[in-house]
This record gives structure tokens, sequence and C-alpha cells, in this order.
């Protein structure tokens, strides 16, 4: 079968990632249309050099969605969203080694319980309140050492939850720690290591077995020749 | 709120069927109850709830999770809603079919329900239907179903039936050759399910060595075989590697136009299978069509290979059948019904008298045609 290809949706993740995503892209061989470029363009999908092969931009937890869904094949998206979801109609075959940042547990600096005879002793905690944009990854992780996670869902600005009073830790992503710091919060757990990742759709590769395999060939010799 | 939305309202995960939808699931149904019939598998029907402890024993286990409980007031004992029919003919099949000469063949259809959906499929009443081949431990047994299924999914119209082969064995039976700790094999575990080809290597030797070379055993059948081939098994993989390949070639000669696709290390699905298993795709559908493979079947463990099909996801993925022309038939005509319908009509009887514009009134109950003088008029 030599016909025109199927349609390709490549999802993409808005903001700091898609910088450092889009030379490997390009380094893969795709170039999307001029507007991808264009910071005032409303437009959520772009035509590339291959005329069957679309990118869509959108957030990052979205990115996982749309790929789950079957409703793009391809998609980059961090560990930390994967984490989140455990999709399983998800495979994470490649670790693009950008977006590198790590999930951890932040608390006040000069907490109210600073000193006093559980503080620093999670062994001894029952239950934390703790406000995130990642409730389960956060539930599992406390109750695999018996505490139980009350998550507060927020969207952002995390930093300030503690301080208002509105709980005693944030799990967040952290790459500096400037933001925690300037907030008056100290980094006290690693839950685990982030980097972004390609991701395919599981019945999509079943299905496109050779073109799929293809383009995770191309992208890991991409990613390959930029870290040596 | 008003009294009609609240009433309509459904618990989250289900809902009710409505023409065309109803009849294509139907449709669906005895499609490949035909086909499966046609093979000599006969139907068993076995009851929504029975007794948990016969429901979730042995390869049932792994459906306790979405299995629904309910008290029987009667026996004073748990029952559970079945959330997998397989379970149940497996039953059937070593109780009371247990003299029943071997192999024997059952196929079946019925509703099942589960706990809890998934964020993917939400549903939590869908149809399966399926068919089990009990007692038979031939590569033969494994193609005929597995040409059987992909084959009534085509039958059904399903473009580009693709089936992805698998051993959820394999893995294991290295792990334990390499004598991995267990908590290496959770790591190796999570690393082959995202098919992470790096992590995996970041495990040094010897995993690296071995499951380097098998999570790249993905795609395309004949690929695939030649680099499982080159591989360097120990005696108890390399026997379910051959076993693989012969099951590939019989399938091969049941139906030469199928693609196939094998996966080494696929893993998702199968909690209770012991061999060779397998899952459906088709370009379009959300997941899997169908799934099956090899298990051992009641507490006597009988060696069955099966397979059961998402009705519901099928449904999303082939053509209803097209509709045939309604007859709106005049009143009184009611006795003239079986003429018309063994034409080919749908007749849709008046049952009012001196309804003065036929045509309107074929229009309104959603006729494609009406009788008028005895002529058969096309509305408009």
């Amino acid at each position: 079968m030599t016909t025109s290809p199927d349609p390709l949706v490549i999802a993409l993740p808005k903001g700091r990632i898609l910088k450092e995503c889009m030379p490997l892209i390009r380094a893969a061989g795709i170039e999307p249309e001029a507007a991808f470029d264009d910071p005032d363009s409303r437009q959520l999908t772009f035509a590339t050099n291959h005329p069957h092969i679309r990118i869509i931009r959108v957030r990052s937890f979205d990115v996982a969605t749309f790929v789950a869904f079957g409703a793009a094949q391809l998609g980059v998206c961090g560990n930390d969203v994967l984490m989140e979801f455990e999709y399983p109609e998800l495979y994470a075959p490649l670790d693009l080694g950008i977006g590198r940042c790590r999930l951890s547990v932040a608390e006040l600096a000069q907490g109210a319980d600073r000193g006093s005879l559980t503080h620093g002793d999670p062994s001894q905690w029952s239950h934390v309140r703790i406000a995130t944009k990642y409730p389960e990854v956060t539930r599992q992780h406390f109750a695999a050492r018996g505490v139980q996670a009350e998550c507060v869902k927020l969207n952002g600005a995390m930093e300030l939850a503690p301080t208002l009073g509105l709980c005693s830790r944030i799990v967040d992503l952290v790459s500096t720690g400037s933001t925690l710091k300037a907030n008056g919060l100290v980094e006290v757990e690693t839950i685990a290591e982030v980097s972004s990742r390609l991701i395919v759709n599981r019945a999509a590769l079943k299905v496109r077995p050779a073109e799929l395999n293809g383009w995770i060939d191309t992208f890991r010799t991409v990613v390959e020749k930029g870290a040596a | 709120m008003s009294d009609t939305v609240s009433k309509a309202l459904l618990p989250a995960g289900l809902r009710d069927f409505l023409p065309p939808d109803a009849a294509l699931e139907a449709h669906v149904v005895s499609g490949l109850m035909a086909d499966f019939g046609a093979h000599g598998y006969e139907r068993v029907k076995p009851p929504l709830i029975e007794f948990e402890e016969n429901l979730l024993d042995g390869a049932g286990a792994a459906t306790s999770k979405d299995t629904f409980r309910v008290m029987d007031p009667v026996s004073q004992r748990m029952m559970g809603l079945r959330a997998d029919m397989t379970i149940q003919v497996a039953r059937i099949a070593t109780t009371r079919l247990a003299k029943a000469p071997r192999p024997l063949r059952l196929c079946y259809s019925g509703q099942v329900l589960r706990v809890k959906g998934t964020q993917l499929t939400p549903e939590r009443q869908f149809t399966q239907a399926g068919l089990e081949l009990i007692g038979s431990d031939s590569p033969a047994a494994d193609a005929e179903v597995i040409a059987l299924a992909a084959g009534a999914l085509a039958a059904l119209g399903v473009q580009g039936v693709s089936v992805d082969l698998n051993l959820p064995t394999l893995v294991p039976v290295l792990c334990d050759e390499l004598e991995l700790s267990p908590e290496t094999q959770l790591r190796l575990r999570a690393a082959l399910d995202q098919k992470d080809a790096a992590a995996v290597r970041e495990m040094g030797d010897p995993v690296q060595d071995l499951f380097g070379e098998l999570i790249r055993c993905s795609g395309e059948v004949d690929t695939v075989m030649e680099r499982l081939g080159r591989l360097d098994l120990p005696q108890a993989a390399a026997q379910r590697r051959d076993r693989l390949k012969d099951v590939v070639a019989l399938v091969r000669r049941l139906m030469p136009g199928l693609s196939l696709t094998v996966d080494a290390v696929e893993n998702r699905g199968f909690e209770y299978h012991t061999g060779i298993s397998f899952s459906i795709f088709a370009p379009g559908a959300r997941g899997e069509l169908a799934r099956g493979g090899r298990y051992r079947a009641g507490t006597a463990k009988e060696k069955a290979v099966g397979c059961t099909v998402y009705v519901d996801t099928v449904m999303g993925v082939i053509a209803p059948p097209a509709d045939r022309p309604r007859l709106l038939l005049p009143y009184g005509d009611r006795a003239q019904a079986a003429a018309w319908q063994s034409k080919g009509w749908i007749t849709v009887a008046m049952l009012e008298d001196g309804i003065a514009d036929p045509e309107a009134e074929a229009r309104r109950q959603r006729c494609t045609h009406y009788v008028s003088n005895g002529q058969v008029r096309t509305v408009g």
C-alpha cells in the first residue's frame, strides 16, 4: 500500500518545554508552517512540511489526554504528567532529555510546627494537607509510607498556599528552587526526577507499527546525537 | 433543575441504547454468534450474578477489584455481578460439562458490569461476546480462535483488522532465569510497559543485554520474528518463541491477508493469561476490539484458549446495516403486512382511519414510502 499515508497528529506542550522541544522536532525533519512561531497567531493546529503531519499545541497535561484518546498519535510531555494519569493507552518509549526538573515536596522554612516533636519525621505523621497540581502522585507517594494525604487541587501559584495557611506543604515542579525560596519555602523531599518523554498512542503503534517505530527511531537518533 | 432532567439522569458509566444503536449492537452480536456457531461453537448462557467465591476463583481473581458485590438474602452469602464472562464459561466447561468430550467449543454473549470505568472507557456496563476452546493445547487451537475472531470482525465490516500477538509469560520466565530481585523486576516491568529502551539500558547487565533487544521486538510480524529468532534465549523462553512461530504460520495459512504484529513484552490486560495472547485492533477504534489467549480453566486448570470481543468498541468502527425502506400502510391494511414484508419492506400500520394527508403522516412517522389506492408512493 503506497497510497497517501494516514494523517499523523503530533501534540506538543505550550510554554517552556516547547522552546526546548522544537530543535528536536526540526532535527527530525518536521518543519511547521510560519504561523507556528508567530506569538500573535491564535491558531491551534499547524500544517508541516509533511502533507499528512499536523502539530497541535496544548497544555502539557492535555498532551497526554489527546494522545491517550488517540486524537493525536505522538506527543511530548513530562513524566510528571504520565505519573499523574497512568494512562494504560500510552507508551513513553523515549526520554528526550529536555524540560529537566523534579517533583518535590516543599514546606515553610519557618513553619508553625518547626521544632515540634513530629516535625521532619514523616514516619510519625498520619495525615498531611498538601496543595498540588498532582493529587494522584501525592496521594500515592504518602500512602506508600502510611500517611494519608489530603490534597487541595490548585492549578498554579502553589507557593502561596502554605504562607497563607491553606495547607502546610506543597508538591510541585522545582527546577532551580528560586521560586520556593522567594516564598519562604524549602524543598524537603524529591518524589521524582522529571524530564520530557516522547509518547505514543498504543493502538496507533499496533496498527501503524512501521511508521510510528520509524518516528521513534528518528527521534532516538536525534536525541543521541544531541547528547553526544 | 426540571423534573425531566432529573428523571433522565443515569448513574455514571451507564447509558440507554436508542435506535439505531440498540439494533446495531444486536446486529454485531448476532453476526459474531452466527460465525462462531458455524464453526461448531455452541452457545451457553451463565447467570448475571453468582456466588462471589466461584466467580472470583482462580483466573477470576484478576477481576475482583472490578466486581460489584451484593448480599444474597436467601443464602446469606456474598454474590458478585460478573465483570467478565470467560470465567463463568470456564466454570461451566469444567463443572457441568466436565464429562463432555474435548476439545469443547463454547460461545456466549451478554452484559458485564464493573465497579469503575476508566477515563478512556467510562462505561461500567458493556456487552461481551466471545468464544472459548477448552481442552486442547495444540497451536492449531490458538490459531483457530485468532482467525475466527479476526475473521468474524472483518465479516462485520471492520476495516483493517490487525492482530497483535503477545507472550505475557516470556518476561516472567526470563526474569526467573536471570534470578532478578523483586525490586529489579518491578523496575524492569515498568520500563517495558512504557517501551522505554533507555531505562532498560540504564539497568545494566545482564538485564540490558537481553531485554534491550527484547524491547525492540515489537512491530510487523516478519521483522519481529526474525529478531526474536536471533536472540539467544534460555530453553523455557525459546520454547515459547517457537510456539509463537508455529501459531503465526498456522494463522497465516487460515487468513493469508491478515495484518499481524508481534509485541514480545506487552503485558497490559493479560492478567490471567498463561501463554500466547492477542489483541485485535483496527484503525479508528479507541483501544482494542477484542482480546484473548491461553489460560487455565476452572479449578481443574484445564488448558484453554479463548477470545472476548468488546461489542461496544466494534460498534464504533462499523457502518450500521443499510436501513430498509419503511412503508406506511393505510388503516385496515394490516393483513397485507406480511406480503409487503416478504418483499423487503418494513411496514408501519396506520392506527386511525380517515387521515387526510397520508404523505404528511408518512413523513411524520419517518416512513420513506406510503400506500395509496394500492400503489406504493415515495414520500417527497
